[in-house]
């Protein structure tokens, strides 16, 4: 690490001026990714801001036709919680997926989905679910959030605070962790709200993306037969030593089938 | 609480005493280690595979705060060090001529040949001083071409690494008869031949690499903590070969040592450049690597490519067995480097079954690698799958069963003992017994309904399994010394070196056995060039067979001494007394003394004969093993493969393993849960790759894969018991190793046997879902 400076705010507005008063500063959520990037000297930010104290951040609301998880809340909080558990099970089941234990328990929503790694569960189910991210100065629809490989909507400064997830009628999410990092090397969240289908992939390409030609055919029907191989074409995906575009393509046919049939129960 | 061990101490599950220290924080770690006034260090490593060293600029380094050495190859040469020498077991070409060894200094002079390899040494007194200075030193590099693997390596007109090793060629090798191999291969019904990959892995303990170095300028003696398996043969080669200040000058200690698995058990450049640092700044100097130096430079294990063939008759009948191999060595001779895929792999050849000939030859090129050296198994995890590999793949290809086919090959109980084809003393052994155990305990009734279950998930299920035969090695002699302290406290001294295998229970519990004393008074040390004369550390399986034979023979002698104390307290021959649980006693008569008050009575001079010292229960005896002993057993192992996707599920998992006396079966069980996980992570994930100019690309455990506790099936495990070998006091056959020497085969065997639908017969390790998937299609698309 290089040395850097502290801050705890207690407030949004003390955030933003703590934020003013730094060089560089940076803010600390959860630290899952931040921690680690700092210990390898790829990062030096004058001041890290520390968010854990900052009042009204975490927790998780249930409404009508709606969860609202606040933007400081563990993945491991989420994974436990009755009301999404009941309303959007995928949604617990991939924050229950993410990591390991350590991180399940310090890791936060709203890191996540700032930080938009492209391997990372969240970004799916913000997609995948047609989530509304709401900001420090904004609200901003899942389409227009995620911008490229960790590079999102927000403004310097922006800050997430919540996010909103409509309650799907059905949606499954099945992921296919890297063997070494248990990141997704590939995962699909499909969800169904009455006649309209959105399905979301992570892991596969620079950035999580939709599958429009997917999303129409389960429109005409939810079912695992409507997803054919080859509907989402290997050019733009991922090669790695982990796994190459061709496998890749292969696989969200085949995560994209299980999810369907999942959320289908 | 008091434990009393009967019956010798041997077959009793005593509970690790190691384990409350090391899971509540107390175990001595080399991070645990801190001396006053101590600096840190940290080494600069090469950014290049391949490159001469044109300059190197320290200077803005060695202008910060709290700098206070950076070391080179300069100073290096300035101080006319010796090179580090490999102590290979094969050294000579087939045609006699000498192995070729570059000169290994402990840092890169004048040209680097692998990322990673050490360019220079920052000492400060911190490190974050170290880090910031590590930035400021300039390297001026010219690059040269360079290459990775050995079988471009030996190819004319590859990159030389070394200016007068022509085709990199380090060392060729040979065993067996060609001549009786070619003559069974021309009278067999059928060739199969099979090219094989064993996959480049690293050992990744949990304790990084480490040292602390201290230097007394007074007495000119040094003092090296080292997270290291091998105290005293590394000692000499350090201070003797390489340093040249004396190997009594030297003291060196590894305290907890947390894993090696073979990776620590040669000499490093690093603790070498620290002893050179502490001398100079006369400061007790500290350096420890972190997780992705010790992908770079902790020495890498297997990477053999090999042509496997098995000459056999139409009735199934093993007539010739040949294989070639070319093991790569990365850039230098590691300490045993050359003789992994030379000796190492050849002894094995064969496993338990019959051939009229083996011959096996092997090439050992250099490559702009990190070295090679042994990796739990050290060559006979490699024989061991090349030959359960192409047993299966011949089944296959033949329409034979392969479990009838090793039943038919097996050698009979009858033979032994014998001596193999490659020259191993087979003395004894019942590998029919060991085989149709290990397939009882598999449920192979249950198989049919649980591959119908699977079909219906539309998964693949699959039964495979492996006959190993392996051998142990490591150093011959060991060293067991006992003291008996005046506060009751006895001291066990052994040369071996426990990484975490439970030495500190298992000797005790020998020693209390034997004496019948109590295990709670006895403290063990180890690792420790002051606690023992000599010490054969830890490699090859040796640790219960050299050094529990060490402990026992002690022992022995401690109780010779006890009886003739007896013998002079109760006024009758030494030959009269016995000694049985912890008394002496002469038979017919009421004279008894317990062991305790022998031992209380060996430093009164009145207590003693004429020809006893005070002290004389004191004992240290060497224990010289003659012959290595011959482990061996069978796995079998059940996978379920979803060929949509290619993952495979490890279900099921049974071993009999016959290591000859079972003096500890929980520990016995663990050192083999323990070999299964790494010959799993072997066979399905882990895998070192560099790419085309040489650069790490697995250089963290962002890319390298490891096997998790939830990859591990439920593993059954069981024992044969009934051939204990003599070639030990034991009667025991190193278990260290034989997991990770049966697992790789037993689990391709039983993809293989899942895919053998589609066609599949074969898939190079690590069996990865994207090469499982991808054998699939390939089979698909032949037809």
């Amino acid at each position: 690490m290089y040395d850097f400076g502290v801050k705890t705010p207690k407030s949004v507005d003390e955030v933003k001026t703590a934020l003013g008063d730094s060089d560089d500063g940076q803010y600390l959520a959860g630290g899952q990714t931040l921690i680690p990037v700092l210990k390898q000297r790829l990062a030096m930010p004058s001041d890290l801001i520390s968010l854990a104290r900052v009042d009204g951040l975490s927790g998780i609301e249930a409404g009508g036709d709606s969860i609202t998880i606040k933007a400081m809340t563990t993945h491991a909080d989420v994974a436990a919680n009755a009301d999404i558990q009941s309303a959007i099970p995928a949604l617990a089941k991939l924050a229950g997926g993410i990591g390991d234990p350590h991180v399940r328990n310090r890791g936060t929503m709203g890191g996540s989905v700032a930080n938009n790694d492209p391997a990372a569960d969240y970004p799916a189910a913000v997609l995948g679910l047609g989530a509304t991210v709401v900001t420090t100065e904004r609200e901003i629809e899942a389409d227009n959030f995620f911008t490229g490989m960790f590079e999102t909507a927000l403004d310097e400064g922006e800050l997430i605070t919540e996010i909103r997830y409509p309650i799907p009628e059905a949606a499954g999410y099945i992921k296919f962790p890297n063997p070494a990092t248990r990141y997704a090397l590939v995962a699909v969240m499909a969800a169904k709200f009455g006649n309209t289908v959105r399905v979301a992939v992570t892991g596969a390409g620079p950035c999580v993306f939709r599958v429009p030609e997917m999303e129409q055919a389960l429109t005409g029907n939810f079912s695992p037969d409507s997803v054919k191989d080859g509907m989402v074409p290997a050019d733009d995906l991922n090669n790695d030593i982990h796994a190459s575009r061709d496998y890749r393509a292969h696989l969200i046919g085949v995560l994209a089938r299980r999810a369907v049939a999942e959320a289908n129960g | 609480m008091s434990t009393f061990v009967a019956r010798n101490g041997i077959g009793e599950s005593q509970r690790r005493v190691e384990d409350f220290r090391f899971l509540t924080g107390k175990g001595q770690y080399i991070d645990d280690v801190n001396l006053e006034n101590q600096a840190y260090a940290m080494v600069l490593r090469s950014p290049e595979a391949h490159a001469d060293i044109k300059s190197i600029d320290a200077s803005e380094a060695l202008a910060l705060d709290g700098v206070l050495l950076v070391v080179t190859g300069e100073d290096w040469k300035a101080a006319g060090y010796g090179t580090i020498p490999t102590k290979s077991g094969v050294r000579k070409f087939k045609d006699g001529s000498d192995l070729k060894e570059p000169p290994h200094h402990a840092i890169a002079i004048d040209r680097v040949r692998y990322v990673g390899q050490p360019v220079a040494l920052v000492v400060a007194e911190s490190l974050d001083a170290c880090r910031d200075a590590l930035e400021l030193i300039e390297v001026d590099y010219d690059s040269l071409p360079s290459v990775t693997h050995q079988s471009e390596a030996i190819k004319d007109g590859a990159p030389q690494i070394w200016d007068d090793i022509p085709n990199n060629i380090c060392l060729d090798f040979e065993l067996g008869d060609e001549e009786a191999q070619k003559k069974a291969f021309e009278d067999a019904d059928q060739i199969i031949t099979l090219e094989l990959v064993n996959n480049r892995v690293t050992a990744t303990p949990i304790e990084p690499r480490g040292a602390v170095a201290d230097y007394d300028a007074e007495t000119g003696k040094f003092t090296l903590w080292n997270a290291s398996q091998n105290i005293h043969a590394n000692r000499d080669t350090i201070a003797d070969a390489v340093l040249k200040i004396g190997k009594e000058n030297l003291h060196h200690i590894a305290p907890d040592v947390g894993g090696g698995f073979g990776g620590k058990n040669g000499v490093y450049q690093e603790p070498i450049l620290i002893l050179h640092a502490a001398r100079e700044i006369k400061r007790p100097v500290k350096w420890i690597n972190d997780r992705a130096e010790s992908f770079l430079s902790d020495t890498h294990g297997r990477d053999q490519v090999s042509t496997v063939q098995l000459a056999l008759d139409n009735d199934g009948t093993f007539r010739g067995l040949r294989t070639e191999t070319v093991g790569n060595l990365g850039a230098f001779c590691g300490t045993v480097g050359p003789f992994t895929p030379t000796g190492g792999s050849s002894r094995t050849q064969g496993g338990p079954f019959r051939f009229d000939a083996i011959y096996y030859t092997a090439i050992a090129p250099f490559t702009n690698t990190c070295p090679l050296d042994p990796y739990r198994g050290a060559g006979r995890p490699e024989g061991s799958y090349q030959m359960d590999r192409i047993i299966d793949y011949a089944a296959a290809k033949l329409g034979m069963d392969p479990i009838e086919l090793r039943r038919k090959n097996l050698i009979p109980e009858s033979d032994l003992p014998m001596k193999s084809p490659m020259g191993l003393d087979i003395d004894c052994g019942n590998f029919p017994a060991v085989f149709e155990k290990t397939i009882e305990i598999s449920d192979r009734a249950g198989f049919a309904k649980r591959k119908e279950a699977s079909e219906a998930k539309g998964l693949k299920r699959g039964f495979g399994v492996c006959m190993y035969l392996e051998c142990t090695g490591g150093g011959p002699k060991e060293e067991a010394k006992v003291v008996f302290r005046d506060d009751g406290k006895v001291e066990l001294s052994v040369g071996t070196a426990s990484t975490g295998m439970g030495h500190e229970t298992v000797f005790a519990q020998l020693l209390a056995g034997h004496l019948g004393i109590d295990m709670d008074d006895i403290e063990f040390h180890q690792s420790d060039t002051d606690a023992t004369d000599i010490g054969g550390g830890h490699g090859g399986s040796r640790g219960l067979e050299v050094g529990g034979s060490a402990v026992t023979q002690t022992s022995r002698e401690i109780i010779e001494v006890g009886k003739k104390i007896a013998a002079h307290r109760f006024d009758v021959g030494a030959d009269q007394v016995e000694f049985e649980e912890g008394r002496f006693h002469v038979p017919g008569t009421n004279h008894t003394m317990t062991i305790s008050d022998a031992i209380d009575s060996q430093n009164d001079p009145d207590s003693l004969p004429d020809d006893l010292e005070p002290g004389c229960m004191n004992i240290s005896t060497v224990f010289e093993r003659g012959i290595i002993s011959i482990p061996n057993g069978g796995h079998a192992c059940e996978v379920e493969v979803d060929p949509d996707t290619g993952t495979i599920k490890v279900d099921g998992y049974w071993v009999v393993d016959d290591f000859g006396t079972i003096v500890n079966k929980m520990l016995a069980d663990g050192q083999v849960m323990g070999g299964i996980a790494q010959g799993l992570g072997q066979a399905l994930m882990e895998n070192i790759v560099y790419d085309e100019s040489g650069q790490l690309v697995t250089g963290s455990l962002m890319d390298y894969a490891l096997p998790r506790a939830d990859d591990m099936p439920r593993m059954v495990i069981d024992y044969y018991e009934d051939a204990p070998t003599q070639k030990n006091l034991l009667g025991v056959k190193g278990a260290g190793e034989a997991g990770c020497v049966g697992a790789p085969p037993a689990i391709v065997n039983a993809v293989c046997d899942a895919l053998k639908e589609f066609g599949v017969h074969h898939i190079d390790m690590p069996l990865t879902p994207e090469r499982v998937w991808r054998a699939i299609q390939d089979a698909k698309a032949e037809g």
